[in-house]
Parts: structure tokens; sequence; C-alpha cells
């Protein structure tokens, strides 16, 4: 599902971010991505997204290589990721509901279509009864769900975290990884990004491990350190 | 998408941005009108000339004390010239009647100031040829001759209002780009503006892979129409100031030979057309340009 062949990228000709890195992820994979501030897990999120490229190495994604991919073709693979953030990026002049029915009407969804997927996908994360309210009248974790009702509702293959949790509270992270582990199970790919240790440990999932933009270590069922 | 998306967030971006997207409107009115005068102009002069060239002649105007030998030379030379296909004697008299018949019928008190010996008399020569240059040839050849005051070409009339109308429309013609050069700018920087009013939709529609396309038009849109708007406005002062001349010169204080500046009603859609062309062209180049600098799809 998602392929790195020694991936260096280097930012501005200096900050080495992923240096020869190399991983295979398979489908419905759960993946923790672990390493200090600055050890390159938000470029290594970003290179899947295509919002950065490559200097060196080769990217597969859903089985496509995408750093020969067309500028125009770009929209059409981010079709296929969904990404949650620490900030959630919610627009604040929308309610829970419009927030969630952006992302498919600006891909050209029917609105019958829009209208069918919303309440389902927010009934799925647990926002059923606040569909008309505006991001600054819920609370982090209800945010975060809202954010990753957003990047659900489209069904992607991959869903990709940068530290969802690290905003949350210890037992709202717990339920936000509950969600997210639901989501795994019907089949989408995760890559997440954490310095929640206590989650890592918890779950056992596959570890990687960046240290300085290399990969230290890929070990399946792993902990935090 | 749908038409419904696209108005609502054209209409949105215009209202958000109401003074920047004004300055805009009417900075490309001012300017497509200043455009549409110069080329109102060009219409006008051209169809002046046009209708002058077809009676070109040219004028001998004679010495009063000339001798009936001298004028007896100049009539066989213009029997014997080939180039000339007939001419006619305008006596002091005639030429007087003429005078105040065609430009002061009304007005005999000015008339009553003009009296015989004012006016020479002359010989108005139509050439065989239409052409400038065979004319010029023929005209100079009379210019040397006894009793031979001055040789009047209608070509040196008509170059001269040619000459004094080419600065003019310059003038207007050069002001009109600068502005027009402003009013890029203007919707330039407007459609910036409203692209960062929206960077956080705009990057939230990025990541879940809405098209460039579907980014851009909204955006596109606002230019266009803003340029669109201000070309109407543009027009229609146009328009306006094209009928307020043609009323001045259906009135009587005006000479004549003005009436060949009119320009018909046709020329004036055409100019219409034009501009409305130009709005739109330079509203959707302003936009593209913003989008393709700040946007960064």
């Amino acid at each position: 599902m998602i392929k790195l062949e020694s991936v260096t990228k280097v930012y501005k000709g200096e900050v080495l971010a992923l240096r020869d890195a190399s991983c295979d992820i398979q489908k419905g994979e759960f993946v923790f991505l672990v390493g200090q501030s600055g050890s390159g897990k938000s470029t290594f999120l970003r290179l899947l997204n295509k919002e950065e490229e490559p200097d060196t190495g080769k990217i597969y994604v859903a089985g496509k290589e995408i750093g020969s991919l067309s500028r125009w073709r770009v929209p059409r693979m981010r079709r296929q990721i969904g990404s949650i953030f620490q900030d959630f990026k919610l627009l604040p002049n929308k309610t829970v509901s419009q927030n969630v029915a952006f992302a498919l009407e600006v891909i050209g969804r029917p609105k019958y279509v829009i209208a069918d997927q919303v309440p389902a996908i927010l009934e799925l994360v647990g926002l059923q009864q606040k569909t008309n309210r505006f991001p600054h009248e819920l609370s982090g974790g209800e945010q975060q769900r809202v954010s990753i009702a957003r990047a659900f509702v489209n069904r992607p293959l991959i869903l990709l975290a940068d530290e969802p949790t690290g905003n949350l509270d210890p037992q709202t992270s717990v339920e936000i990884m509950r969600l997210l582990e639901r989501i795994n199970e019907t089949g989408t790919t995760v890559v997440m990004a954490t310095h929640d240790r206590g989650i890592v440990d918890t779950m056992r999932r596959r570890v990687i491990e960046l240290n300085s933009g290399e990969i230290v270590r890929d070990q399946a069922r792993g902990v935090y350190e | 998408m749908n038409l419904d998306y696209l108005l609502k967030e054209t209409a949105r971006n215009v209202r958000r941005n109401l003074t920047l997207t004004l300055a805009s409107v009417l900075t490309v009115a001012v300017s497509l009108s200043l455009l549409g005068v110069a080329l109102l102009l060009q219409k006008g002069v051209s169809n002046a000339t046009d209708r002058w060239e077809d009676g070109v002649e040219f004028i001998i105007w004679i010495q009063p004390e000339i001798s009936e030998d001298q004028k007896g030379l100049i009539e066989t030379d213009l029997q014997n010239s080939s180039g000339i296909e007939s001419y006619r004697y305008v006596s002091q008299e005639e030429a007087l009647r003429e005078f105040n018949e065609d430009f002061f019928p009304e007005n005999p008190e000015i008339t009553q100031l003009v009296t015989v010996d004012v006016i020479p008399s002359s010989y108005r020569v139509i050439p065989a040829q239409l052409n400038a240059e065979a004319i010029e040839i023929i005209a100079s050849s009379f210019e040397s001759k006894p009793g031979v005051r001055k040789v009047v070409r209608a070509t040196d009339e008509i170059s001269k209002i040619e000459t004094a109308t080419d600065v003019i429309r310059w003038v207007v013609l050069g002001a009109g780009i600068i502005l027009l050069a402003t009013g890029l700018l203007l919707i330039l920087n407007t459609i910036r503006m409203a692209m960062f009013a929206r960077r956080r939709e705009i990057e939230v529609m990025k990541l879940v892979g809405a098209t460039n396309w579907f980014i851009l038009i909204p955006f596109m849109l606002e230019g266009t129409f803003q340029g669109i708007v201000g070309a109407s406005l543009g027009t229609a002062s146009v328009y306006g100031a094209n009928r307020a001349f043609e009323e001045w010169l259906s009135s009587d204080s005006v000479l004549n030979i003005l009436q060949s500046f009119a320009v018909t009603g046709s020329d004036v859609w055409e100019i219409g057309f034009l501009l409305l062309g130009i709005g739109a062209l330079v509203g959707s180049l302003g936009s593209a340009i913003a989008a393709y600098r700040f946007l960064d799809v």
C-alpha cells in the first residue's frame, strides 16, 4: 500500500529531514511513527501526501509511484488519503456537518450523496447530537472526531495522522485511538506519527522509529522505546 | 462542480472585499472609457477623411492684381494638362456668396464685415487621378506661375486634422493603457486578498483532493466579473459620450464640415464589444496571475 525506496529529503539544502529511508507498509496495517521532534515524522507523512517532493528515492502509494505523477493528477491521489492533525484544521465558520460536507462538496460529490453520507459518518464518530454546533463550541476530543469524520467520509484507503492526540488529555486520547482502530478494522491503512508513549505501548502495533531522519527501528508489535 | 456553489462563492467574495472590488471596477471603467474615446476618435477621423477624399481637389488662389495675360496663361495650362479632369473659375463675387451661404447663413452681421476685395478669386481644380502623389505633382507645377498666390490642396488640410487628432488619440490611448495596467494590478491584489481571507478553506480543499480548477474557478470568476462590470460601465460612458457628441453635431451652431466626424451606431457597438472583451480578459488575467503567484496549486 505504501512503499519508500531510499528516500532522502533535505530542506533548503542543509536541514536533513529524511535520509535513505526505506520501508513497506501493507494494506490494512496500523503503523506508529515515533521519534523526537525534528526526527522526520511529519516529513514522512507530507511526502506520502505529495505535499513535499523527495530529493532522491521513490515513493509508492496504492501501487503507484507518485514522484512521476503530474500535478493535475495529485488531487485524485489525495482523495485516497485522509489526513488528520494535531490542530484539527476545521473551518471555524462552518458547523460540524458543514465541515464534513465541505470535503465532499469540493470533490464534486452530488448533493444526495452528501445528504446521505454526512449523517452516517457523524454517527460513526459519535457526534450525531452535535451536527449543528460550531467547532469553538466543542471540546478538543469532539473537534478531532469531526476532523476524523471529514478525513474518513470519502472512505480513503489510507489515513495519515500527525500527532492526533497531541492536544488531548489521556482519557480523550484513548477514545480517539479506539475510533482510529475501528477505522483501521474496515481495512484502511493507518500511519500515525506520535509522541504518546502510553498509546504506543498499550496498542502494540508496528513501530517505525526515526532518528535524525534515519529509520533506526522497524518493529512489529513494537513499543515506544 | 455545480453552478449554485460557484455563484454563492463568487458573490460571497465580492461582498467580503467590497471596497477593493469597487476600486478595481472603477479603474477598469475609467481606463476602458478612455480607450473607447480613443477608438471613437480614430473612427471619426477616418470617416471624415474618407468623405473628404471623395472630392479631392486643389484650389489655385490668384493675386488680386493679376493681369488678363497671366490669367490666360494659367487657363491654357489647366486646359492642356492631361492630369486635370476639369476646373472652374470662381470669381470674387461668387466666392463671397458661397462663403456667406456656407458658413454664416444666419449671421448677416458677420457677412457685412467680409467684402469682395477680402476674398481673392480662384480656380478649383479636379484632378483626373485621385492619387495624392499625382495631385502633388500637378498642384506644385502651378505654385510658381506668375499671378498665383497660393495653391491649397485638400490633402494638406486632411493631414493637418489627422496630425492633431493623432496626438490627442495617442495621449488618450496612453492614459487608458496605464490605467488599464493599474486596473489589472488592483484586480490581482483584490484576488490575492480574497485568497488570503480563505487560506484555511483552500488548505482543506487541497488536503481532501479538490482539483486545482475547482479551487481556482471562483477566484477567476470574481476577477472576470470585476473586469466585465468595469467594462460595462466604460462602454456605457463611451456610448453616452458619443450620443452627446452626435447631439452637439446636429445642433445649429456646428459647422457642416464636422458632421462627417459622426460615428455610426454599428461602429459604437463594435467598440463596446471590444471593450467588454478587454475587460473580461484583464479580469481573468489578473486573477490567473494572482492564482499562479499565491495559490501554489
